[in-house]
């Protein structure tokens, strides 16, 4: 794990898909730097390519073409293997549909990404009720996903994506199911969980009021970021 | 990773129906494969363990081909040749009305000669009393459980019948080894003094083997081997003991094979059944698996954790199937047993074998046919990327792409398999190897024949039934990845019901023809026998003489039998003594019939069957050597015969040529041609008047005659047809699996469409007749599939393994009965999920959020 949250580098990405007969760059020439440990949102219209953006920092996509550098670490240097355990030991992803394993319970859900860096037993559990008590669900620990609301969902997604404190926590629409106050408040306790500097943030939002809340904001318009 | 193992648990536990099912599929598959074999070498061991006990420890054997040493040799042997430690035997297999339904062996020894040979009959053996043995006339000693299952001790009399004849035999003592493997040996055998033995068996002055000791350690050996091999006489030979049971348990290599064969075909169902529930498991949960990726599992985890769950569900089926296949074996065993009585030898086997070996086979091969069938999804589930594993249109669209290019490697595939059934081998593990190539290839051609016929009938649908006949018929195409391997699976399926059907029938259908033209006189005329299907004993003279001279009787046939069985061997010698109106029986294979009966009645040479000439690979005009007691002669062969009597083959040879090599005038049936044959019943019944009191034969019509060898060849396949029917229930319960989750798969969609206004009535149409559809196509598919496995196991399997031509006959009904087979399998498997479907509330539907 590293010590302080790592610089993105983006530079010149392409991303293609197909629609149809014709392909459509969902990302064109997209290049931004973001600093370590810095708090970044990326704002921009339904199917400007926010969500894809992620998928390719995290190395979950692979760009056509461009660079993604974390720390300096071309991410398409890396073979599938090796991307895997990147993601999982330095990556935490809140993803706009919460994608949380149905067949684990609430507390299981938060101890897999601990149990997959190897940490297991107690401290994991009291990591993970630490979090759950965070996020105002330690009494739905047991529960199963689908007896879940939502929003109650959108929160434990959000524990989840920082129970094995990652150094870029990646967060797709992170309140976007969820009330002006609960979204309040859950990024209070998201900013409290981030112990400043060790966690660089990016946050895909529709929200002004979320954005405001980061450092800067980045904007994508026509397959490029610009400041916002 | 404990959690994902936890999760993997969960989802069995969740879809409990299915797990049930891959469990069963499992199970069965294994459970059939070890029933047969189990019962096969249950079988094997049985005759094995007979064979040794009743050989004792006798190193070497004196045979004649026909049964019958002079007695005169054995005096000769020790007293000229100072063989010290021979003993003379006289065996034969006779009937018990205090035991039915048993085949007894008579094994009559000198008590005086025994000393060296057979630890059961020394006078120190529990329970047996000599000099009782030896001074009651007829006196028998016999198990203890054999006397028990009779309701008989000592004192008691056992009835036989040997050729016919009568005798009650009293039991002077009860064998109470401690030896488990002499008890089983000895389980169907009836041990007596050789003296009566003869007079049983009508052998006075001869014996049917001499046993011998000559230990190879011994100076001597090669000495006392060359002294006696240079002293038999004509038509005698010295064989290593075991040889003749090698043989003999050689004689059922190809039911074995075949057996084992379609045995192996429920494994393949099992696999299907298998890869269709690993499939829709992956499939259904590419979602988890990709937000597991996501989260950082790696391929290599991912594949693991799907392999163990697969060796789990293998482990556990497979332990299940063990239990079961034991318990199946049971059943067989009787079964087999008695086809191999019928086709094969006397054969009396009881109890199952459960051999560790067996086991260990059964077990490998679910779990390993569990772990590689499931293999392909997991592949599949670990080798896409996080995203492309939790989106459905990929995971269809690329199955979609891949189609083409598994139809023709289907293709490719039938063809070699094609291609190696055309190699110059009669190897029967290549033929199934191509077989189940053919097979394969044929599964592979499926989805586009699925495709292909989709196209054909949605338009037809949607105009019968609006559209939810056009969804019905789309549903299918849109879903291949899960609909293709259950429609492939019930198409193999069915097409091995059909070819087996197809073969089945043609065979009975040539053998009626074959019993038409060779059933040409009207009365048939034997002795009651421990094998139903082959004539066995000899006619009295006095009884011969009674029934030809008989009222109506115009003219006969004689027909004397002998079992030749060699090492190099085996092989029916007949000598046939052949009625003038009887010379339309046979059916030769080429040449003018008339010119080769002709040649036959004066002893230029043998006829022989086809099985016979077809695996020694002889034709007309090659040689064939007949060497009996009195001359040894090479005789040429006129013709080739068609024959379903025997897969060992059949040399018949006329009876006055067979009298210049034999000395045995013997006659074994009869036939008898009446002047009117209209009036058989009633000479039937006048012969039996004749028959004296106490004796026994079997008169039959010829159309008795011709009804009771159907039933024995419909008994000798009803093996098969009970395989036939567990490998179908293996195939359904995977086609059920498979339609009940792609169904449930739909819960969601199907939850749309009753949100939208679907009455439960319409959606339970939709649900099972788009079931009912998979499994018409799966009908339609399986017909020319079902025709070419025919083609392939009546002209080359069954060729390679009895040596038969059987003309195929397709009956409709059976091409029917396998659509019929398809579509209510598929309508069945289809009711269920209709029912959850129809009676889930749309909210619940809608919900549930999908695995």
């Amino acid at each position: 794990m590293i010590k302080s949250g790592p610089s993105v580098e983006i530079i010149n990405v392409r991303k293609v898909y197909p629609s149809g007969d014709e392909q459509r760059a969902v990302l064109d020439g997209a290049s931004a730097t973001i600093r370590a440990g810095e708090r970044v949102a990326i704002l921009g219209p339904s199917g400007s390519g926010k969500s894809t953006l992620l998928n390719l920092l995290s190395g979950i996509d692979e760009p056509d073409s461009g660079t993604i550098e974390i720390n300096g670490l071309d991410l398409r240097s890396l073979s599938e293997n090796q991307r895997t355990l990147f993601r999982r030991n330095q990556i935490g992803f809140v993803f706009q549909s919460f994608n949380l394993l149905p067949a684990l319970t609430v507390l299981e859900n938060l101890l897999l990404p601990l149990e997959l860096i190897g940490k297991t037993g107690n401290e994991a559990n009291e990591r993970a009720r630490f979090l759950l008590e965070m996020v105002e669900l330690s009494k739905r620990a047991d529960s199963f996903p689908d007896r879940l609301s939502g929003g109650e969902q959108q929160r434990i997604a959000i524990a989840r994506a920082v129970v094995h404190e990652p150094s870029l926590l990646l967060a797709d629409e992170p309140t976007g199911n969820l009330d002006e106050d609960t979204s309040h408040r859950l990024m209070e306790r998201l900013e409290d969980l981030l112990t400043s500097g060790k966690t660089t943030l990016v946050v895909v939002t529709h929200s002004r009021d979320l954005a405001d809340r980061m450092d800067r904001a980045l904007a994508l318009d026509h397959g490029g970021l610009v400041e916002y | 990773m404990r959690l994902l193992n936890k999760a993997s648990v969960r989802y069995l536990k969740q879809h409990r129906l299915q797990s049930v099912l891959s469990l069963l599929g499992v199970a069965l598959g294994v459970a059939v494969v070890l029933s047969i074999d189990l019962a096969i070498q249950s079988a094997r061991i049985g005759f094995q363990v007979s064979a040794e006990t009743v050989a004792g420890l006798a190193t070497h054997a004196i045979q004649s081909d026909r049964g019958s040493i002079d007695e005169d040799f054995f005096t000769r042997l020790k007293l000229d040749l100072n063989i010290t430690e021979a003993a003379p035997v006289v065996e034969g297999l006779v009937t018990s009305t205090s035991l039915p339904g048993r085949t007894l062996k008579i094994l009559g020894l000198d008590p005086f000669s025994e000393g060296p040979f057979r630890p059961y009959t020394s006078g120190n053996s529990p329970g047996l009393d000599l000099n009782r043995f030896i001074t009651t006339q007829g006196g028998v000693i016999l198990t203890e459980e054999l006397a028990s299952e009779g309701g008989l001790t000592t004192g008691d009399s056992i009835v036989i019948f040997s050729s016919g004849v009568r005798w009650a035999l009293p039991i002077v003592g009860l064998f109470q080894s401690e030896d488990r493997l002499t008890r089983s040996g000895l389980s169907d055998v009836l041990v007596m003094d050789i003296s009566g033995a003869q007079e049983v068996f009508g052998m006075v002055g001869a014996l049917t083997r001499i046993d011998l000791r000559i230990l190879d350690s011994e100076r001597s050996y090669e000495r006392t081997i060359g002294e006696i091999t240079d002293n038999l006489p004509n038509g005698l030979r010295l064989e290593n003991v075991g040889t003749r049971s090698e043989t003999m348990a050689g004689m059922i290599r190809a039911f074995d094979v075949n057996l084992t064969a379609l045995s192996l075909l429920a494994i393949v169902f099992g696999m299907f059944l298998i890869y269709n529930s690993m499939t829709f498991s992956v499939v259904s949960r590419r979602t988890s698996f990709g937000r597991l990726r996501a989260l950082g599992v790696t391929r290599n985890e991912i594949l693991r954790l799907i392999l163990r769950e697969a060796f789990w569900v293998g482990t556990v089926g497979t332990v299940i199937g063990l239990a079961l296949g034991v318990f199946l074996a049971q059943g067989l065993i009787g079964l087999i047993t008695q086809t191999i009585n019928d086709l094969y030898f006397a054969l009396s086997v009881r109890e199952i074998s459960i051999d560790t070996a067996s086991l260990l086979k059964a077990l490998t091969m679910g779990i390993g046919a569990t772990v590689i069938s499931s293999l392909p999804p997991a592949l599949e589930a670990a080798g896409s990327t996080p995203r492309a594993a939790s989106t459905r249109s990929i995971i269809e669209s690329k199955t979609r792409r891949v189609i083409p290019m598994l139809a023709w490697s289907g293709l490719a595939l039938c063809l070699l398999g094609w291609l190696v059934l055309l190699l110059p081998t009669r190897s029967l593990s290549v033929s199934f190897i191509s077989l189940f190539a053919i097979i394969t290839g044929m599964a592979a051609i499926t989805p586009l024949g699925t495709v292909v016929l989709i196209e054909f009938v949605q338009p037809i649908l949607s105009s019968f039934f609006g559209t939810l006949g056009s969804m019905a018929a789309r549903g299918i195409r849109t879903t291949l990845s899960r609909t293709a391997p259950a429609i492939a699976a019930l198409v193999i399926a069915v097409s091995v019901t059909v070819g087996l059907g197809i073969m089945i029938n043609s065979f009975r259908g040539t053998l009626i023809n074959w019993l038409d033209g060779t059933l040409q006189a009207d009365i048939y005329v034997s002795l009651p026998g421990p094998q139903a299907s082959r004539a066995s004993g000899t006619l009295s003279d006095s009884l011969i003489k009674d029934f030809v001279s008989a009222d109506g009787v115009a003219g006969y046939s004689t027909y004397r039998a002998v079992d030749v069985i060699r090492a190099e061997d085996t092989y029916r010698l007949v000598a046939l003594g052949l009625d003038q109106r009887g010379e339309g029986a046979f059916d030769f294979q080429s040449g003018d019939s008339d010119a080769i009966i002709r040649d036959f009645q004066l002893g230029r040479g043998a006829i022989v069957s086809e099985p016979y000439a077809y695996q020694r690979q002889l034709d007309v005009g090659d040689s064939i050597s007949l060497a009996g007691e009195k001359s040894a002669r090479s005789l040429p062969i006129l013709g080739v015969f068609y024959d379903y009597g025997s897969e060992q083959g059949t040399i018949i040879v006329s009876r006055d040529l067979y009298n210049t090599a034999y000395n045995d005038d013997g006659v074994t049936s009869l036939g008898l041609f009446l002047g009117d044959s209209s009036q058989s019943d009633r000479v039937v019944q006048d012969l039996l008047d004749k028959v004296p009191v106490g004796r026994e034969v079997t008169v039959r019509s010829n159309a008795t005659l011709r009804s009771a060898s159907l039933e024995v060849f419909d008994r000798t396949f009803k093996v098969t047809g009970v395989l036939r029917l567990l490998t179908f229930i293996v195939a359904f319960v995977g086609v059920l699996s498979a339609l009940t989750a792609l169904q449930m798969e739909r819960t969601h969609e199907l939850g749309l469409l009753r949100a939208s206004g679907l009455t439960p009535a319409q959606l339970w149409r939709l649900v099972v007749g788009q079931s009912g559809l998979m499994g018409l196509i799966a009908g339609v598919l399986a017909i020319p599939v079902g025709i070419l496995l025919s083609v392939v196991m009546i002209n080359v399997i069954n060729k390679r393994s009895f040596g038969w031509s059987i003309q195929m006959q397709i009956d409709p009904a059976v091409i029917i009965q396998g659509i019929a087979l398809a579509f209510f399998a598929a309508l069945l498997a289809g009711i269920y999920p209709a029912f959850r479907m129809a009676n889930t509330s749309p909210s619940v539907a809608l919900r549930r959020i999908g695995e």
